[in-house]
């Protein structure tokens, strides 16, 4: 087993040639570098943090914004081994396939591969996010000793479910960093760099290949990596800023000649209290509550538009979850003993809740990072996020939630009270997923995407993306499963690439 | 033991329960919610609770631009020739006829029933 090597400890000005330099020590480098572990090359991963929480570390994410309210840039990520996985909730669930698609009525839609590519590759990625025995809607028949699930006879919303990582005992979810920190180090051909921040990918001159990564600590130390090939696995918008800063070659960036690095930033919208939702019965079962174990998985329900529903009304994907229970004004127990009275249902037992939920957005160019004026303490521009969230998007989540009122009528199980309508209310209890996606996304031709089928940089032949930076469009489910996906499904191709 | 069963007291017992039961069903009607006559009381009378259901009407009204009482009534009363209201509503609800009052999803014979007991009012 080696010891991580800190960087503050590699003598200035020095060069290492490793065969392959993985920037980013989060799930997507780690599960690369672990993926690599028998390959017959030399693997390089550099962490630009240390194992735990250092405040000026994490003040290299500082950054302003602007437009729609958003999270800190410098809160919604964790810049230490680990990654995201130091701040996730463990949600884990595989995309669905028409969220790979070109749909019609989804401007700039379309992966270059399907979710065919991934499928192989999400067993393993479940097995690394420790989210337990693969069940997902499987649990729909496993389930029944707690309690059916609600009724919503034919319709577009379905009962889908979500596995929750699970790192040991009681401890949920699995950081990355430290439950793969021991592994790395028992990895012969891998020599993991703690505190080394890339802040230059120098372009041989023309720009056709990466072949130096400049590298500099926060104590001031410089040196550098000379790699065959480089892979790019740091969270959305470190990938889009050191593109867009390493500008000394190619003047607007590395990857940028149809100017694409940067736009597209997505995340998901989480608003609160969106809806109330009554049960004529009272009775719900308790995994769409909480946490359930079932079947050796720790799962939970949700309410998701079904595929075929997307299709045939042409909406966004959504996923609704049941937060608690509320209380209804007088309006709502007026509109309640109406409808079960109309439908001859007793009502005396009805309990109301709160749901939360999520939703996709359209691929928008103008959401977007650019480059800042200001610098970190490494002398990087900082970078600038231009944030919106389109009207229509909301509208789709909430014909959705209409879709779900309705059958519950139908099928007389309850009903549904549509708490958002304008734009003010939507805002107003407005939270995001800290789900960064988009910026170097991924499309056959490079007037469309920032990387190829591969993942590799248009028009750099050794410069690879890992992880949600390269999702073209974004599903509804929390991301870190099919991250793991890609970057194992990247270190395949590398494998074969660098032989 | 006297015979407390004697012709008299029998009928004297069998007056005062219909007395009684005639006060009753008279304090019944006192007590009953009264509301003024108007066109549309044979649909309104498929409602439980016209006063409650009437907060549902108002909102159905807030967020409707023009409603034709007499058009929806007509409507209504089509509607609901020959079915009971819940195989109405059911329909509604299968059918994707839904009115949102206050932000509920209401089947619409629901909220057109109560956005007429505001306007019988």
């Amino acid at each position: 087993m080696s010891a991580f090597i800190d960087a503050r400890t590699i003598p200035e000005g020095a060069v290492l040639q490793p065969d392959l330099a993985i920037v980013g020590g989060g799930p997507a480098g780690i599960a690369m570098a672990l993926a690599l572990a028998d390959a017959p090359f030399r693997v390089m991963l550099l962490e630009s943090g240390g194992l735990t929480f250092d405040a000026k570390t994490q003040a290299l994410y500082d950054g302003p914004e602007a437009g729609v309210p958003y999270l800190g840039l410098q809160a919604s990520r964790m810049r230490f081994l680990g990654g995201g996985t130091n701040i996730w909730g463990g949600w884990s669930r595989p995309m669905d396939g028409l969220d790979f698609e070109e749909r019609s009525w989804m401007p700039h839609s379309g992966w270059p591969f399907g979710i065919e590519a991934l499928k192989p590759h999400y067993p393993r990625a479940q097995s690394l996010c420790e989210a337990g025995p693969w069940l997902y809607d499987k649990a729909e028949k496993r389930s029944p000793e707690q309690g059916p699930m609600i009724a919503l006879g034919d319709g577009g919303v379905v009962t889908r479910w979500f596995q929750f990582s699970k790192m040991r005992g009681s401890v949920l979810p699995t950081h990355f960093g430290e439950r793969y920190g021991d592994d790395l180090k028992r990895v012969r051909n891998l020599a993991t760099y703690l505190h080394a921040n890339v802040t230059r990918l120098g372009l041989a001159p023309g720009g056709a290949k990466v072949d130096r990564l400049d590298i500099a600590t926060l104590d001031g130390r410089r040196f550098a990596v000379r790699p065959r090939h480089a892979v790019l696995a740091m969270g959305a918008v470190e990938i889009a800023r050191l593109m867009l800063a390493s500008n000394d070659v190619m003047r607007a960036g590395v990857g940028n000649a149809y100017g694409l690095v940067g736009r597209y930033f997505a995340d998901h919208p989480i608003p609160r209290d969106i809806a109330t939702l009554v049960l004529f019965d009272g009775k719900l079962a308790p995994y769409y509550l909480s946490q359930q174990l079932i079947d050796g998985a720790v799962m939970r329900a949700g309410l998701f538009p079904s595929e075929k529903y997307r299709r045939a009304r042409a909406v966004l994907d959504s996923s609704i979850t049941i937060e608690s229970e509320t209380k209804l004004d007088d309006v709502g127990k007026s509109a309640v003993a109406a409808t079960a009275a109309a439908f001859g249902i007793d009502a005396d037992n009805a309990v109301a809740y709160s749901l939360g939920g999520g939703c996709e957005v359209t691929p928008d160019p103008e959401r977007r990072l650019t480059l800042d004026s200001g610098r970190d303490a490494l002398g990087m521009p900082k970078v600038r996020l231009h944030m919106r969230l389109a009207d229509s998007d909301l509208a789709h989540f909430r014909d959705t939630l209409k879709e779900l009122g309705r059958q519950l009528l139908a099928s007389r199980t309850g009903m549904l009270r549509l708490n958002m309508k304008e734009r003010s209310q939507w805002l107003a209890g407005l939270d995001w997923g800290n789900h960064h996606m988009g910026t170097t996304r991924a499309h056959a031709d490079p007037k469309k995407g920032v990387v190829d089928a591969n993942l590799q940089v248009h028009g750099v032949a050794n410069l690879f993306v890992a992880g949600s930076a390269v999702y073209p469009t974004y599903g509804a489910v929390n991301p870190t499963l099919s991250i793991v996906a890609l970057a194992l499904r990247l270190a395949d191709h590398l494998r074969g690439r660098l032989r | 033991m006297r015979d407390i069963l004697t012709r008299r007291n029998v009928l004297i017992g069998a007056g005062g329960v219909v007395i009684v039961a005639g006060a009753a069903f008279e304090a019944g009607r006192l007590w009953r919610k009264r509301h003024a006559p108007s066109p549309y009381d044979d649909l309104l009378a498929r409602l439980d609770d016209r006063d409650a259901d009437a907060k549902i009407g108002e909102a159905v009204l807030a967020e409707t631009t023009e409603f034709d009482a007499k058009a929806v009534a007509a409507g209504l009363r089509t509607r609901l020739d020959r079915v009971t209201l819940a195989q109405a509503v059911a329909k509604d609800a299968a059918e994707g006829r839904l009115l949102e009052a206050h932000g509920w999803v209401v089947p619409e014979t629901i909220g057109l029933l109560c956005a007429l007991a505001v306007k019988a009012a």
